[in-house]
């Protein structure tokens, strides 16, 4: 079942002699439980896409549907309240892991089921069964600045998957790891679209981590080189 | 979730070390309001202690607590006599400055028809009033005296006969009640030696500049002594259903003096020697409260930008406005809350020991409340600003 489809997206920055075109004619596709990356060098127009996905970024044409719904065409975003959406069924995954450095790990988790309106005894149970899941329970009551590198990707994932997101957007998840730590956090996310059937969008330069994943789109100057394959 | 609560609960130290400094600002702003209000009440305690219908003055002159006024004494006699006044008493008022045991201090000094007359202390809490024409005193606490001590003033020795807290100088110094004419004689009794000297001199040139022989000079020289029988003001109690105002009509008509009511008399301290200093002391806390807000607001700015990333990863996870609103300002007022609960603690506790009245009164305390209040919200719109106006994707990236 697709929950993502992306249609001629173009992104342009500036105009006149100063005119940028970091994204052209973009088609992809990703469907439910799906690991998909996202790869190109520096430059290519990789969290440009990223962006333009998870709605932070307006695309200049093309259009966008997500689980079913227009969120974008040419006229601009469809009326959608793009936070509502991102909340409710978006997981993000940063390079740096981005935990809330006051919140403990627990509450970190708890945080985007709050949210949602999810509180009290069927949150906690929701975290705990979360950070059982990615193997750091006995670190929830922790400060993400006691946590290693690796503890904290796990506990960003938990985040991530609290709301049950139906598509998940990593952004160099390993880019911070060694490549013992990235190739465990590339496991889980290899785990998260299998058993959770969530889409991952893995943005990433290193060609090691991809083993395993569905698809590969290689971005090039904001050109998709192929189509997934 | 209460992430303002989490976010402080991780920084308690600095969180009450900020909140002991605004608090300390605000004891400050606390005492300047106890300090402005003791300012009046004692500059007025005394006129509206002492409390008669009319005060007799020199003409034109605001005194004889505003301003100097200077009257020969029996003219208390010419104003009993116009039509309506009950009784007029004579009273002088001045300070000095003279050591009380051993320890030299700042203290004014009333002189009153102890016999009957008008001007003399209020209640009396400890002791009685005076009873005798000469060498007794009724003073204030202030002086740092007590009942049945003896003073040296002068040439003479007073005893403290009763101890009164009614009134204090409007410098908020010590009250000393004499009766008069031990009021004038400390005031106008001159050293020995000046005595001699003066009296030589005079004698000189009468004897000197005129046909006069060195007899006739002695015999004329005690017309030469200046005049002790001075007052700064009479005080006046009218008949019943006699009017105020044809009252001090004929007094400044007949008698070419000033009169003004006790309100009259408020109202020229008020605008005239309370007014600097009691615009001072607005200026000083109107300054301390907007000093108050600024440095809430920087601490509540660097509170904030210190969680711009966080703000932009909760922006990203899809927070609305309101969750990151409500931390913000939650953070803001709970400073400024803290800090004014921390400053009324404070002054309640050590208000006593300021060497100035500190009158304090509920409802200025409120009104620094509301403007703190007010102020913790506006203090926390230069962080909310920048937190909204955060991108999401800052918390992409490295």
């Amino acid at each position: 079942m697709e929950i993502l489809r992306i249609e001629g997206l173009s992104k342009t920055f500036g105009s006149g002699r100063l005119e940028v075109r970091a994204l052209e004619d973009i088609h992809l596709s990703v469907s439910r439980g799906e690991l998909v990356a996202l790869l190109g060098p520096s430059g290519s127009g990789k969290t440009t896409l990223l962006l333009c996905i998870s709605m932070i970024l307006e695309p200049t044409g093309g259009k966008i549907v997500f689980d079913g719904q227009t969120i974008f065409q040419k006229n601009g975003w469809a009326g959608v309240d793009i936070r509502r959406v991102r909340r409710e069924k978006i997981g993000f995954i940063f390079q740096s892991h981005n935990l809330i450095p006051f919140l403990t790990a627990r509450q970190n988790v708890l945080f985007p089921l709050d949210l949602v309106g999810q509180k009290g005894e069927k949150a906690d149970s929701r975290a705990r069964e979360l950070l059982e899941y990615m193997e750091i329970a006995d670190r929830a009551d922790f400060l993400p600045p006691i946590l290693s590198g690796g503890e904290q990707q796990r506990v960003a994932i938990a985040r991530a998957l609290a709301n049950n997101a139906k598509l998940i957007l990593a952004d160099e998840p390993t880019a911070s790891l060694d490549t013992v730590r990235g190739t465990r956090v590339m496991e889980s996310l290899k785990k998260i679209a299998k058993e959770n059937r969530s889409a991952v969008i893995v943005v990433t330069h290193d060609v090691r981590m991809i083993e395993g994943f569905d698809r590969v789109y290689r971005l090039k100057d904001g050109r998709l080189e192929n189509n997934g394959a | 979730m209460d992430l303002a609560f989490y976010d402080l609960k991780q920084h308690k130290g600095r969180f009450i070390a900020t909140v002991i400094g605004v608090g300390l600002l605000f004891t400050i702003v606390l005492a300047m309001n106890g300090l402005y209000r003791g300012n009046i009440y004692e500059g007025l305690a005394l006129v509206n202690a002492t409390n008669p219908d009319l005060w007799v003055v020199e003409r034109h002159r605001g005194g004889p607590f505003n301003e100097q006024s200077t009257l020969p004494e029996f003219y208390h006699y010419s104003v009993q006599a116009i039509s309506g006044v009950e009784k007029a008493s004579p009273f002088i008022y001045y300070t000095v400055e003279r050591p009380i045991k051993g320890v030299s201090r700042h203290f004014s000094i009333i002189g009153y028809d102890v016999f009957g007359g008008l001007g003399g202390p209020g209640k009396i809490y400890s002791g009685r009033n005076i009873e005798q024409a000469h060498y007794e005193m009724v003073v204030h606490p202030k002086l740092g005296v007590h009942l049945g001590d003896r003073i040296p003033l002068g040439l003479h020795t007073y005893t403290v006969v009763g101890m009164t807290k009614e009134a204090v100088s409007s410098d908020g110094e010590a009250l000393v009640y004499l009766s008069l004419p031990d009021a004038q004689e400390l005031l106008f009794q001159r050293d020995n030696e000046e005595v001699r000297t003066q009296r030589e001199r005079s004698l000189r040139t009468l004897s000197g500049q005129s046909d006069l022989s060195l007899v006739q000079a002695e015999i004329l020289l005690p017309r030469l002594q200046p005049d002790t029988h001075i007052i700064n003001a009479i005080l006046v109690r009218l008949k019943p259903g006699a009017n105020r105002s044809e009252v001090a009509g004929s007094v400044e008509k007949w008698l070419y003096l000033s009169a003004f009511s006790t309100e009259e008399e408020v109202q020229l301290m008020l605008k005239g020697r309370l007014a600097s200093m009691t615009k001072q002391l607005l200026l000083f806390r109107t300054l301390l409260l907007i000093i108050s807000v600024v440095i809430v607001s920087l601490v509540s700015y660097t509170f904030t930008m210190e969680k711009i990333r966080s703000i932009a990863v909760m922006k990203l996870i899809g927070a609305p406005n309101r969750v990151i609103v409500r931390m913000v300002m939650e953070q803001s007022l709970l400073l400024t809350i803290g800090g004014f609960l921390f400053g009324v603690v404070l002054i309640q506790n050590t208000y006593s020991l300021f060497p100035r009245t500190i009158l304090r009164v509920p409802g200025d305390d409120l009104v620094v409340f509301i403007v703190a209040f007010a102020g913790g919200i506006l203090a926390s719109l230069l962080g909310l600003w920048e937190a909204l106006k955060t991108q999401p994707a800052m918390a992409l990236g490295g």
